[in-house]
């Protein structure tokens, strides 16, 4: 087969533009050609622009030399033709992408995130349950459901779960998860193209809606008026919405008051960091989804050094299968200490008794010579205590060492610190926000 | 031909920065050493539709670049749409992601250069979404791990820690030496282990510039029709050096 213009004009601007910049601007065109006329698409303007600047003419007298002779017309756009798509459940990749239905808003719910999929535990059970009955029951149950948290501990998987049970009873419910991004995206489009009506009508029509991190609302003051009506249209409609969150809505700065007292109208839930069992039981279950044979002791191994988030559990897991691809190796002890060594060492790097000192310190507005001294007043004794107990959980150090760098006390101390602390983090929820929040600062 | 398509042409082959088809970033002429796991997971990512993010991270100078461009390549050529980017050069804006999120495979290049730039951590962001969501490709490559990026955006950072993060290693000399002849083997070139030392020790040490040397070279023994020895490779250093 004869190679077309464009092809051979490829193998030209290969040549004449430098490996990067081939990379950069020309690899992502896609051309389009009819005989006469070569209509290239570009991802966005700025690689237009960069080839309008730097070798459209090239181009041209590439393809100009050719009979007959070839117009070029450099564009934004996509052929939106099949591409490979890696498949939701694990299966063979596909050529097409699924068709989207007709005015359709936000992006795909991933069939991954499911309610069977969720590891449940303590940190998190309250809103997988508030979720669950708001799938079960959209629109009736709690509206709005607003969950907050920190990042990677599974909001957004409980958002797509709740869309997916709401299509698997409801086919035909219009169902939307929109990461608030978009929302803004999308909007600004609708303002540049004169369609705000359509945008309006679209969300307006919606049966649920999911919007992801609404904290990026923040400041968009013209996004906010807009989701304040759609937010209002749906909820007299007796439409579900769930939001997401990562912290409490009156701790959002810069979003309007009426928008965070209406996001208190229905249920708020918290979704806390994993404790270690759920961690290891979320290791095994992704391990699992992949068919990888993962021992328990290995997924607790991880568990145990990767506390942040669950995405960092994700990364490592990753990690260990795809040395495992390569070694052929089974997946062992030694093994994934192996694979994870790099990881680890930043993570040992990071958080040594002095950097814990210091953090406890500054997150309790107290001097780290506090800490150290002999002073037992409760403001000095309770930080002190939760320092040592997240030094023996965080650091590979010795009680007698522990215990040695807080001015040295003595290896009993540090226990009595540390069932004094795990006491007090199942009594009283101020302490135990506290830990978590410095557990999470030390983590990442 | 006009005489203005001719002044085009000769005028681009001044340009400067040609790259002759036998050097272009592949995963086989890149010397893996310890970094197999590495190589092999890229060349999945390139050929295997699926949803994935990977982060490599390393030193300059230690062939992430080389990796992120052979991946884009042989992404393109197993019928995917790829892009690379390289964040970290002045022609390049957060507006260059803008429908990234589109294509099959995307490779951005010292994404730590723009760690703490609002824009650029927006626009990485919804790639990231985008990509996610469409269940394709994303290869970032740092001089640092996910963790140490000093991202604004907890979601993003969060987000860029999910996938696999390899630590690239740069190459000790015996390593620079394999690479140098592997390299020079690629290219049909024979390179003895003596030559091979002499460049090491005589020669600015980084591999890139090591792999720019032995192109010199390799045009200047076919120039000759000499084979590479101690004294031929010392009389191209030397006129180097005098400014030839």
């Amino acid at each position: 087969m004869q190679a077309s213009p464009w092809n051979r004009c490829v193998k030209q601007l290969r040549a004449d533009l430098s490996e990067q910049q081939f990379n950069t601007w020309i690899r992502p065109l896609q051309a389009v050609e009819d005989g006469s006329t070569l209509r290239l698409l570009a991802p966005n303007r700025f690689v237009v622009n960069w080839i309008n600047d730097h070798c459209l003419e090239q181009i041209q007298s590439y393809v100009g030399v050719s009979s007959p002779p070839v117009d070029v017309i450099l564009e934004v756009g996509s052929l939106g033709a099949p591409r490979k798509v890696a498949v939701e459940d694990g299966g063979t990749p596909t050529e097409t992408r699924p068709a989207v239905p007709v005015a359709f808003v936000g992006g795909r719910l991933n069939r991954d995130y499911t309610f069977d999929r969720f590891v449940e535990g303590n940190s998190n059970q309250l809103a997988r349950a508030a979720a669950s009955q708001v799938a079960h029951n959209p629109g009736a149950a709690y509206n709005p459901l607003f969950i907050y948290g920190g990042v990677g501990l599974g909001k957004t998987h409980l958002m797509h779960s709740i869309g997916n049970l709401i299509l698997e009873q409801r086919p035909e419910a219009r169902v939307a998860y929109v990461h608030s991004e978009q929302f803004v995206g999308d909007m600004v489009k609708a303002l540049q193209h004169n369609t705000i009506n359509e945008f309006k009508r679209t969300y307006r029509s919606l049966d649920a809606l999911l919007i992801d991190d609404i904290q990026f609302f923040a400041k968009k003051d013209r996004s906010q008026e807009e989701f304040f009506h759609t937010f209002n249209a749906l909820l007299e409609g007796q439409r579900q919405i769930v939001l997401t969150c990562d912290r409490y809505p009156k701790e959002v700065d810069g979003l309007e008051e009426r928008l965070k007292s209406r996001f208190g109208w229905g249920l708020t839930v918290a979704i806390e960091p994993p404790e270690l069992e759920t961690s290891v039981a979320i290791l095994m279950g992704k391990a699992q989804a992949e068919g990888v044979d993962l021992p328990e002791e290995v997924a607790f191994f991880v568990a145990q050094r990767i506390r942040s988030n669950v995405r960092e559990l994700e990364g490592a897991l990753r990690r260990i299968i795809a040395t495992s691809a390569f070694t052929g190796r089974p997946i062992t002890l030694d093994f994934a200490k192996e694979a994870l060594r790099d990881l680890l060492a930043l993570q040992d790097k990071l958080v040594t008794i002095d950097n814990i000192q210091k953090t406890v310190a500054e997150y309790f507005k107290i001097r780290v010579a506090d800490l150290l001294s002999k002073r037992r007043s409760r403001s000095i004794t309770r930080p002190r205590q939760i320092a040592m107990s997240l030094a023996k959980e965080l650091t590979n150090h010795s009680l007698p060492e522990i215990g040695d760098a807080f001015g040295g006390r003595d290896h009993t101390t540090v226990i009595h610190a540390c069932r004094r602390v795990k006491l007090l983090r199942e009594s009283e929820t101020r302490v135990s926000e506290d830990y978590q929040n410095l557990l999470r600062i030390l983590t990442t | 031909m006009t005489a203005g398509v001719r002044a085009v042409i000769e005028g681009m082959q001044q340009l400067p920065l040609h790259v002759g088809p036998a050097d272009q970033a592949a995963f086989d002429n890149f010397y893996a050493g310890e970094n197999g796991a590495l190589l092999h997971a890229l060349r999945e990512i390139a050929e295997v539709a699926q949803r994935a993010v990977l982060w490599v991270w390393g030193p300059p100078d230690s062939g992430r670049t080389h990796l992120l461009q052979a991946t884009a390549g042989a992404a393109d050529a197993a019928g995917f749409r790829a892009a690379f980017v390289p964040a970290a050069e002045t022609s390049v804006a957060p507006d260059a992601l803008d429908g990234l999120g589109e294509l099959d495979v995307v490779c951005v290049d010292d994404i730590d250069h723009v760690a703490g730039h609002a824009g650029w951590e927006r626009a990485l962001f919804v790639l990231f979404e985008d990509l996610r969501q469409a269940g394709a490709r994303l290869v970032l490559s740092a001089r640092c791990a996910p963790l140490h990026a000093n991202f604004d955006l907890p979601d993003l950072a969060s987000r860029l820690t999910s996938g696999a993060t390899f630590r690239l290693q740069a190459l000790d000399d015996d390593q620079k030496r394999a690479a140098l002849q592997s390299r020079a083997a690629w290219r049909g070139l024979e390179l003895p282990d003596d030559v091979a030392q002499y460049l090491l020790t005589r020669a600015d040490r980084s591999t890139a510039a090591l792999f720019r040397l032995l192109d010199r070279l390799d045009t200047e023994s076919l120039a000759a029709q000499k084979r590479l020895t101690v004294p031929f490779v010392r009389g191209v250093l030397d006129s180097a050096r005098r400014g030839g």
